[in-house]
């Protein structure tokens, strides 16, 4: 077994020879293999990012969440909903939905209000985010100085509010903006909180848009609903989140959700629903499904470049005859004359899938460069890569190197 | 002691086709140990195939062989491998080196599969071409040597793996008169070492100084020349060769 080893170390270094001396015609042997895995690298590494950014979007919302948006209708949808008797989504239905949840989870309703944030007649280009004490818990989201909105500021209607990270910068700069008075509207309003920096992407075609929630500025929402009334219903507000506190139960609270806000909107369709997990896996889906296109092209090149392997193999071994009967002839076991071209077959791919692997990251790099994709490649995508590329080796050297161990030793001396 | 190898009425024929071409019909030989013996006979008088059988390159169609004491007409191709590798060294007209590897590295081939580790190889290689005259050439590549020095490359082959059976076919077809009875002059040293030589070749001066010589035709060993006959055939066939 020890000089199995020892041949098997020599044929490697014997194929290592034939591909130096070989130098253009193993490069373009190697071609093949190069692009189907500098393909599939590049591939995975798009598909990686894609995939990340997804996840980091919808992370952002809470994959515990679920989230009704009020839609704005317009023309004869509005009509209908008029005729039924819907009045939109309101605090109504965030009540009715907290009082069947019951301890399942907690609800936020959230309004943004339309209204200038000032310091000392310097505008900030701030979204004024109406909501209750409980929306910091439902979203993840928390205070890094100071509170978030307490449910006495809320009771109270008080003029308090809390800014995101951005609106702070841009007001305060580098000074802290606790307990300064700012403008919203024509009101003042206490800072009493500043909330945490959150990375924010607003990327490319993502399943959902997000806002930038370093720009809110938080108010208690029956603040908002003194201040700043609406001619539609005093309680009307342009979202709900939603947390419920086990996550395997969220897919099961949604359709209830959906039925209690249907009922109350007298079927109207003026909401929409949105479950951030379930976004998540109809965005993995996608993925697989881009995923088995690309996959299957990459195997076609693969197969090509494999086949491509195996004809330059075949001509080698017809080549090397000769060389096969000496080797035979001077007591080379068939095995050995097999693992030798064997070896050779899988440096050729596996050298491919070296250079592949450096093509397909140089061409995710330039993907994230030039058009600003995020691309992500793993460790394991990029191993699994390279030991496909080797085991095209041993796929498409198997016939070539078994002709080559299957040669009568006195043929194969006198080929000419 | 045990003959070193034994053929007992041996044939070989081979299908060409729908007829079928009777290499050996019927040979029986045996090879002593440390034995000089010179097989001759025209072309296609199957002392090529002969010795093949012999070297347990190919296998009989019938009869028995024996190599040191085993059978082998039978024998997995593995253990055949094993045999060629550990007995016996093959000579062959058209030298047979690989082109892409040095003198050193063809010399070393078969070592390879004998499983010495590569320095020992190294040091063995290096011993046998000193031996054959070659000590300074072990870097070059055989299309840089000339014939006489690639025959020299491949005796020293048959022999790094100290065999007991040196098979050689027309080892000097190649050569000039000169330079073929230098190769015959090596090989003929090495038999007084000790290792049995078997020279197959057409011409019959080649093979005047082995112990015996047997002549072969159409497949069959027609005679063994001695005493008086085998002078007479050596002067008749060689006029000029001066002895």
């Amino acid at each position: 077994m020890k000089s199995r080893g020892l041949q098997h170390l020599e044929s490697a270094r014997v194929g290592l020879r034939s591909i130096q001396a070989h130098k253009l015609r193993s490069a373009l042997t190697m071609l093949g293999v190069i692009f189907g895995v500098a393909a599939v690298v590049s591939m995975l590494a798009i598909a990686g990012g894609a995939r990340r950014e997804a996840v980091e979007q919808i992370r952002l919302l809470g994959t515990n969440n679920i989230r009704v948006t009020h839609l704005g209708l317009t023309g004869k949808a509005r009509a209908d909903a008029e005729q039924k008797g819907s009045q939109g989504l309101s605090t109504k239905d965030a009540d009715l939905i907290e009082a069947s949840l019951r301890g399942l989870g907690e609800i936020a309703p959230v309004r943004f209000v339309d209204a200038p944030v000032l310091l000392r007649g310097r505008e900030s280009s701030a979204r004024v985010v109406a909501t209750n004490s409980d929306y910091a818990a439902v979203t993840d989201f928390r205070a890094a100085q100071g509170r978030f909105l307490s449910e006495l500021d809320v009771a109270d209607a008080k003029r308090v509010a809390v800014l995101g990270a951005s609106v702070a910068r841009d007001l305060f700069g580098f000074r802290s903006p606790m307990g300064r008075r700012i403008r919203i509207g024509d009101d003042e309003y206490t800072v009493v909180g500043l909330m945490e920096s959150k990375r924010v992407r607003e990327g490319r075609a993502t399943v959902i848009r997000v806002r930038d929630i370093n720009r809110d500025v938080y108010i208690p929402i029956r603040t908002a609903s003194t201040r700043f009334p609406l001619a539609r219903d005093a309680g009307a507000i342009d979202e709900l989140a939603i947390r419920v506190t086990d996550a395997d139960e969220v897919s099961a609270v949604a359709p209830i959700v959906t039925r209690l806000i249907r009922a109350t909107h007298h079927g109207a369709d003026d909401f929409e629903i949105v479950v951030p997990a379930e976004l998540l896996a109809q965005a993995q889906s996608t993925q697989r499904v881009f995923n088995v296109v690309m996959g299957s092209i990459a195997a076609i090149s693969l197969l090509v470049g494999g086949i491509g392997i195996m004809n330059v193999m075949l001509t080698t071994v017809t080549e090397r005859t000769r060389e096969i009967g000496i080797r035979r002839a001077v007591g080379a076991p068939r095995s050995a004359i097999l693992a030798q071209f064997l070896i050779e077959t899988v440096l050729i791919s596996a050298s491919g899938g070296v250079v592949g692997i450096v093509l397909g990251f140089l061409m995710a790099q330039g993907i994230n460069r030039f058009a600003g994709w995020e691309t992500a490649l793993s460790p394991l995508a990029t191993a699994s890569a390279f030991a496909v590329s080797a085991l095209i080796g041993v796929v498409f050297g198997i016939y070539p190197a078994r002709r080559a161990a299957r040669m009568d030793p006195i043929g194969a001396l006198r080929f000419e | 002691m045990e003959a070193l190898v034994r053929l007992e009425d041996v044939t070989r024929s081979y299908r060409m086709g729908h007829s079928e071409l009777h290499a050996l019909r019927g040979v029986s030989l045996t090879v002593q140990r440390g034995e000089y013996l010179a097989v001759i006979g025209a072309s296609g008088s199957g002392k090529s195939t002969l010795m093949h059988i012999a070297g347990c390159l190919d296998r009989p169609t019938s009869g028995r062989c024996w190599l040191d004491g085993t059978r082998v007409e039978d024998l997995p191709d593995d253990e055949l491998s094993r045999l060629r590798n550990g007995k016996i060294g093959f000579v062959f007209q058209a030298f047979y080196l690989i082109p892409q590897l040095s003198v050193q590295e063809n010399v070393e081939v078969p070592l390879v599969y004998s499983g010495v580790k590569r320095a020992q190889r190294s040091e063995l290689a290096r011993e046998v071409l000193e031996r054959v005259g070659l000590g300074g050439r072990r870097a070059h590549r055989p299309n840089e040597l000339s014939g006489g020095e690639c025959q020299r490359v491949a005796i020293a082959r048959a022999l790094v793996g100290r065999p007991e059976l040196l098979l050689a076919d027309e080892p000097t077809g190649n050569l000039d008169r000169r330079t073929g009875q230098e190769i015959t002059n090596l090989l003929e040293k090495h038999h007084a070492e000790g290792v049995a030589v078997v020279i197959v070749t057409h011409d019959v001066a080649k093979a005047r100084r082995a112990q015996r010589i047997l002549q072969m035709e159409d497949g069959r060993i027609q005679r063994e020349l001695q005493g008086a006959e085998r002078e007479q055939l050596v002067d008749a066939l060689e006029p000029a060769s001066g002895r």
